[in-house]
């Protein structure tokens, strides 16, 4: 039975100081859906019994029958905390009844994107990190994204049951393996350090470490222990805490505590963590399992724990279950974590709102989401669409920063394109309904003030994936948010029956809403394609397209990836090209631009939306560039935000500015479809270095001077040694030692390099690391499945564009070869134009 | 003229001294006077112009013809004697296939005779005389490639008849071919006759361009078409418009026949592509690329009426040949609609910067339903007995907003409107208040060129009011465009 109405949550969501916001995140398989039961148990929304075994959070058919979450997913709770606990909330609070909005994320790499999605709407999350495994590429991944999204993490150590029962670890084994793997993760959170955030390394001892078993259900930190042992030594809880862990022991001959190991006798004492907190877990496992029922029983006394008789005929791994989830329930002991360490919407909104929103921080809106006031004028981001049970209608979902929303008033709905001040992407509308979003139900909801989730309907129509819902008309957009992922890999689907074409349309819009990363669109040759980040993600999309959202049958080619074009020298000449009239002349060298600034280019760090002067001291300061240069930017491209700069160069030119448009258009076209294979360019500066115009205007306009900075631009990318882009997993693979030969052997026949291979210290385990050409991991893991006898399983993650040996100018070249499939495919002419195609002499 | 240049016309000297790329038709170069005059079939055109009774004729050649231009007139005029007069035309403003009238006009002809390959476009003033010239073609060779590879398919499918079609620089032989293939495949060969003159509309005697037309109407899918000619925009017309059936072309030039068919697939698909396009535009051009197909003002006059339908801007332009400087100079409009003969309607070039489509695809963009079902239509007269659909499709709903899915780009667009936010009907109820606003919005909506404008980073030349002295007048500059006297950088 649940223990909460809507009706309280609906008045604790009133009270911002006692909301927490936050995202279940980890690698696969590190048991983040499980031990989310373990929560939503607590709240008993499902049976305690059941929980580790139901995930309530998995509400798709596809998640239950393969055991992996695909989509994220939210529930709200009713959490009332030890009212001795609340001191501990070092932040304002009023009462000790908290809501909580959970959001279960996949773990899998491809569908990092909801990961994302689900961050962005939270504002803690509670990193789940394997025992044996330790920190894995995703956990990498997701806890760099939390950081720059400033989201304070907590961890919990999960399946400690699986060290103790499989491994056989002794405690003092088992603390090197936690101290080792809470190194890790306090490595990753301080190389990303934010002093707005402050200090969010994690720590036993201040109780932002719990460690448990999502499985059998329990949990716990050293604050549940703390609390034990500080009556009986009559010390302080907090200093309590200090002493179970790190160099703290407890000499039991002098009673006194010590920081040395040894005693004075010489004899070696035990680590205070495992006498006090190791101990009577070790002692419990071991006399469950070695069926020593009566001690058994001798020990649950003293612990306080009472079982009802049924419970007493229990044997082995089951009386295991029901003792420790009485002893150390998981369920309590994370929301109390939670509630006392992550930020309420209250506490976080103030330093999150600047990398939150895009407008000056002076304007009613950011003042409204620094302060999370209910009365301001509305703020809300939705983050992700999520689907009704009504086909092709879908909630939109999203976190409301400031004011509140509720059915009826007029608001402006603000896609990702919308400019202030402008009619763009913009919409004025109403929302039909509000509601809570409850796992696979949801609630009916009058309003929902600032600070909380909610889904809204009817306004899917206007929004395609995200979006900013105001009622200021002032408002700027809240930041669009940053996928670490990139859809890499593309197929192109087509309807076996040409009269269900519309529906296939109508199933692609729908396929591109439901997911954040996914894309679809329509090939120059006419192909449709659906690019998604790999090959699970693709084949889940497909399926999906397939048999829900458009309901035809399909027919599906191979993958095939997405190259970049760039550059790898600067132009060995000036590139000349004449307008057709032959009165204008336009002088022009590419160059590469800095990996560097490439990358701070795609992640938005260094953004054409700027201001001009703010974005060429960044430049200037971090990436080496002239102030000037970096003042006289004129595009990025394609799609005017991409990595591709257009920069004038040029001394005194009469009527530069009157062309700028036609070059930014030009620049845009040739950026798109680059010159060897008309795929997409990337990380190439064209430097416009002379122009001769004609005086009459008329005699350079547009017409003259766009297809003659296009052929230019073409014709400086041919001079600058052209290159090819690949896309690049990073793989890591987790396998025993006798499977790493078949690892190599299939790493090795697909190009594969592997940079780093270790055991993990303490487990018979290997991890090896290596990078992986997208276009090879097509069957990758099939392959290594069969090399290896099952026993490595490989994640791929998308990790950088690398440049291709060679150059596809060279003939007879794999380069060369690969331009000309890629430009069969397109059905253009087979060969790279020459030079001369686009290089005018004088 | 004997003045010197002056900055506001150029002697000309220039234009006659730049050399234009042809390539000559060298096929009539070797022909003796005998075998020339039965190569452009001089006999012919002089009984027809006689027994028309023409008194005044112009004689239109494409580019590549032109060094025949005058052994030709030299010929006719010793036939024709003096009182005829003969007039050469030369560079059409559209594609050399359709009839050049307003130039023909501009001499007053009565008569126009059209020399080498044509689109049989019906004329809409003035009579045509055709003449295709005789191209040679080797029969044996030409019946024995397409027997063999018709063969196969013939086996294979239940296809009923067969369909001859030909460049019309070999029609002289078609007959013959059609009768040859008739005994080796063992089925009759369709085969239409091309009458060679051609009435203009209106006149009771059906066009030339009807009756093939009908020829092509009247088929069933699943025939199978044999073409001889070489690769042309003929034979691209034939493969889109007839995407469902079989085709084999034979070659004449490199004597190999193939069957062609397969690329049309991919051919519509890439047209598929442009039609997305089109339909995530707002602001349409309305190329006039023709003068001489009969009925292109009705067709311009439907399009404008679509195109105000579904609320979407249009300007019609007018060219002369397609480059892409010149259409690069509307940078507003979004998409241009191609209005010529269905020889050079198809666009299928990578260097313009807007996609161009026919007045078919633009039919089907803006539909409501995007079913396209692959027939493809590039006729004129057919394309106006379709009815106009019903201007649904324009959700005026509340404010007729909502954004589409563009599948170019994969992401949502907001469709900007023009037009048709007041309709003359609506006005009469509503109240004057509301009138009044209704008009300053539609104002703003109304102009995609002040919209355009207001995307541009250079809107013109400042006025500095008030912060500039007036300054001295100065001598300006003089010269032609091409580069002024005083020029920086002169070239």
């Amino acid at each position: 039975m649940v223990n909460f109405t809507v009706d309280q949550i609906r008045a604790l969501m009133d009270r911002p100081t006692n909301i927490r916001n936050m995202s279940v995140i980890a690698h696969v398989d590190h048991g983040k859906s499980t031990l989310t039961d373990s929560l939503v148990s607590k709240a008993g929304i499902i049976a305690s019994s059941k929980a580790g075994d139901v995930r309530f959070t998995d509400t798709r058919e596809d998640e239950k029958e393969r055991g992996i979450t695909i989509k994220s997913t939210a529930i709200s709770m009713y959490f009332q905390v030890n009212k001795e606990e609340i001191d501990a909330i070092k932040q304002k609070t009023e009462g000790s009844e908290f809501l909580i909005n959970l959001i279960d994320s996949p773990g899998h790499v491809d569908f990092s994107s909801e990961v994302t999605a689900a961050l962005r709407v939270t504002d803690g999350a509670l990193v789940v990190v394997d025992c044996v495994e330790g920190v894995c590429v995703q956990t990498e991944t997701v806890l760099r994204q939390a950081l720059t999204e400033r989201i304070k993490p907590v961890v919990i150590i999960n399946k400690v049951d699986r060290a103790l029962l499989e491994l056989q670890v002794k405690p003092e084994e088992l603390y090197q393996q936690f101290s080792r793997t809470i190194e890790n993760v306090n490595v990753i959170i301080s190389t990303y350090h934010d002093a707005a955030l402050g200090d969010v390394q994690v720590y036993p001892d201040k109780g932002t470490v719990a460690f448990g078993s999502g499985l059998h259900g329990w949990a716990f930190t050293l604050r549940q222990f703390a609390t034990r042992y500080s009556k009986k030594f009559g010390v302080d809880k907090e200093k309590m805490m200090g002493k179970l862990w790190g160099d703290n022991y407890f000499n039991p001959v002098t009673k006194k505590w010590t920081t040395k190991g040894t005693a004075d006798g010489g004899k070696t004492l035990d680590r205070a963590f495992n006498t006090f907190v190791m101990d009577p877990i070790f002692k419990i496992f071991d006399a469950i399992m070695n069926y020593k029922k009566d001690s058994v029983f001798g020990m649950l006394e003293k612990l306080d724990v009472k079982l009802v008789p049924e419970e007493k005929d229990l044997e082995g791994k089951a009386l295991l279950k029901v003792v420790m989830r009485k002893f150390l329930p998981a369920g309590d002991s994370l929301l109390e974590m939670i509630v006392i360490n992550l930020p309420s919407p209250a506490t976080a909104q103030r330093y999150r709102v600047e990398t939150l929103y895009e407008g000056p921080m002076d304007d009613e809106s950011a003042i409204g989401i620094r302060d999370c006031n209910p009365q301001a004028p509305l703020v809300l981001y939705v983050s992700k669409m999520v689907p009704t049970s009504d086909k092709g209608r879908f909630y939109a979902f999203g976190r409301v920063f400031s004011g509140t929303v509720r059915a009826g008033p007029k608001i402006r709905i603000q896609g990702p394109n919308y400019v202030p001040g402008k009619k763009d992407d913009l919409f004025v509308k109403s929302v039909q309904r509000t509601v809570l979003m409850m796992g696979r139900y949801v609630e009916p909801l009058e309003d929902c003030p600032a600070g909380n989730i909610v889904g809204l309907v009817g306004i899917d129509q206007f929004l395609l994936k995200s979006g900013t819902l105001t009622t200021s008309e002032t408002a700027h957009n809240m930041k669009v948010m940053k996928f670490s992922v990139s859809p890499v890999v593309q197929v192109a689907v087509e309807v076996k029956n040409a009269a269900d074409l519309p529906k296939l349309v109508e199933g692609l819009k729908r396929l591109t809403k439901s997911d954040p990363c996914v894309q679809a669109w329509i090939a120059e040759s006419g192909e449709h394609i659906v690019a998604g980040a790999g090959e699970l993600h693709l084949e889940i999309c497909l399926k999906d397209l397939q048999e829900d959202h458009a309901g035809v049958p399909l027919k599906i080619s191979d993958p095939v990836v997405g190259y970049r074009e760039t550059v790898k020298t600067e132009s060995s000449i000036v590139a000349l090209s004449k307008s057709q009239n032959k009165h204008n002349r336009l002088y022009l060298k590419a160059q590469p631009l800095d990996e560097e600034l490439t990358l701070a280019i795609e992640n938005g760090k260094v953004n054409a939306r700027d201001d001009f002067k703010a974005r060429a001291r960044v430049m200037a300061d971090e990436y080496g560039w002239d102030v000037t240069d970096a003042r006289k930017i004129w595009c990025f491209g394609p799609d005017t935000t991409g990595p591709n700069l257009l920069v004038d160069v040029t001394k005194g030119v009469q009527y530069l500015n009157e062309i700028k448009d036609s070059c930014v258009a030009a620049f845009q076209w040739a950026t798109k479809e680059g010159v060897c294979a008309e795929e997409n360019m990337r990380g190439v500066r064209v430097n416009i270095l002379d122009v001769t115009l004609h005086t009459d205007a008329i005699h350079r306009g547009g017409g003259q001077i766009i297809p003659t900075c296009r052929r230019a631009t073409y014709a400086a990318c041919l001079l600058a040694t052209p290159g090819i882009q690949e896309p690049v997993y990073l793989v890591e693979i987790q396998c025993p030692e006798n499977a790493i030969g078949g690892i190599y052997s299939v790493l090795n026949q697909r190009r594969g390099q592997v940079f780093s291979e270790e055991q993990r210290v303490g487990t018979p385990m290997f991890s090896v690391k290596a990078y992986l050409p997208v276009n090879e991991s097509f069957g990758f893991n099939g392959a290594l499945r069969s090399a290896t006898a099952g026993q490595a399983f490989p994640q791929n993650v998308f990790d950088h564009w690398d440049t291709m040996n060679g150059s596809p100018l060279e003939k007879g070249s794999k380069l060369e070869e690969l331009v000309k499939n890629i430009r069969i495919r397109k059905g253009l002419k087979p060969d790279i134009p020459p030079l001369d195609t686009y290089y005018d002499k004088l | 003229m004997t003045e010197p240049t002056t900055s506001f016309a150029d002697s000309g000297e220039a234009v006659i001294s730049r050399k234009i790329e042809v390539s000559p038709d060298l096929s009539a170069s070797n022909l003796s006077a005998d075998e020339f005059a039965h190569y452009y079939d001089i006999e012919r055109t002089v009984d027809e112009i006689v027994k028309g009774g023409y008194k005044c004729v112009a004689l239109q050649f494409p580019d590549g013809l032109l060094r025949d231009s005058v052994p030709i007139f030299k010929a006719l005029r010793s036939m024709l004697g003096e009182e005829i007069h003969l007039y050469t035309l030369a560079d059409t403003s559209y594609g050399s296939c359709c009839v050049d009238e307003v130039a023909s006009q501009h001499v007053d002809a009565d008569v126009v005779v059209h020399y080498g390959h044509a689109c049989l476009s019906q004329t809409s003033q003035i009579p045509v005389i055709y003449v295709f010239g005789h191209k040679s073609i080797d029969l044996l060779n030409c019946v024995m490639e397409l027997t063999n590879s018709v063969r196969d398919s013939l086996r294979a499918s239940s296809a009923e008849r067969l369909v001859l079609r030909c460049d019309v620089v070999y029609l002289h032989k078609a007959a013959e071919i059609a009768e040859q293939l008739h005994t080796s495949l063992g089925r009759p060969v369709n085969y239409r006759e091309i009458p060679l003159k051609a009435e203009p509309l209106g006149q009771p005697l059906r066009s030339v361009a009807e009756n093939q037309r009908l020829g092509v109407t009247d088929q069933a899918t699943g025939d199978v078409f044999l073409y001889i000619g070489s690769e042309s925009l003929s034979l691209t017309n034939l493969l889109v418009t007839h995407g469902s059936s079989e085709i084999h072309a034979y070659d004449p030039v490199t004597r190999q026949a193939r069957i062609e068919s397969h690329i049309t697939n991919k051919l519509l698909m890439r047209r598929y592509a442009v039609l997305q396009k089109a339909r995530d535009s707002d602001v349409f051009g309305i190329l006039v690329g023709t003068l001489g197909v009969a009925s292109y003002l009705p067709l311009i006059s439907r399009i404008r009426k679509l195109l105000a339908q579904a609320q979407k801007k249009s300007y019609t332009i007018t060219v002369g040949k397609l480059n892409p400087p010149k259409l690069a100079n509307f940078l507003e409009i979004e998409c241009f609609v191609l209005i010529a003969c269905p020889e050079n309607s198809l666009i299928d070039s990578k260097e313009f910067f807007k996609p161009i489509i026919t007045p078919f695809e633009l039919e089907i963009a803006i539909s409501a339903d995007r079913s396209w079902t692959g027939e493809y239509i590039l006729d004129f007269g057919r394309l106006l007995e379709r009815e106009i659909g019903p201007a649904g499709e324009v959700d005026n709903d509340e404010d007729g907003q909502r954004p589409e899915f563009s599948l170019v780009t994969g992401q949502y667009r907001k469709p900007k409107r023009f037009g048709g936010v007041a309709s003359p009907i609506s006005d009469e109820g509503s109240s004057i208040v509301v009138l009044r606003n209704e008009g300053t919005v539609s104002v703003v909506r109304d102009s995609a060129a002040a919209q355009f404008l207001q995307n541009r980073t250079y809107r013109g030349l400042e006025t500095r009011v008030g912060q500039d002295m007036p300054s001295v007048l100065e001598q300006g500059r003089s010269g032609i465009a091409r580069g002024y006297l005083d020029d920086h950088r002169p070239s």
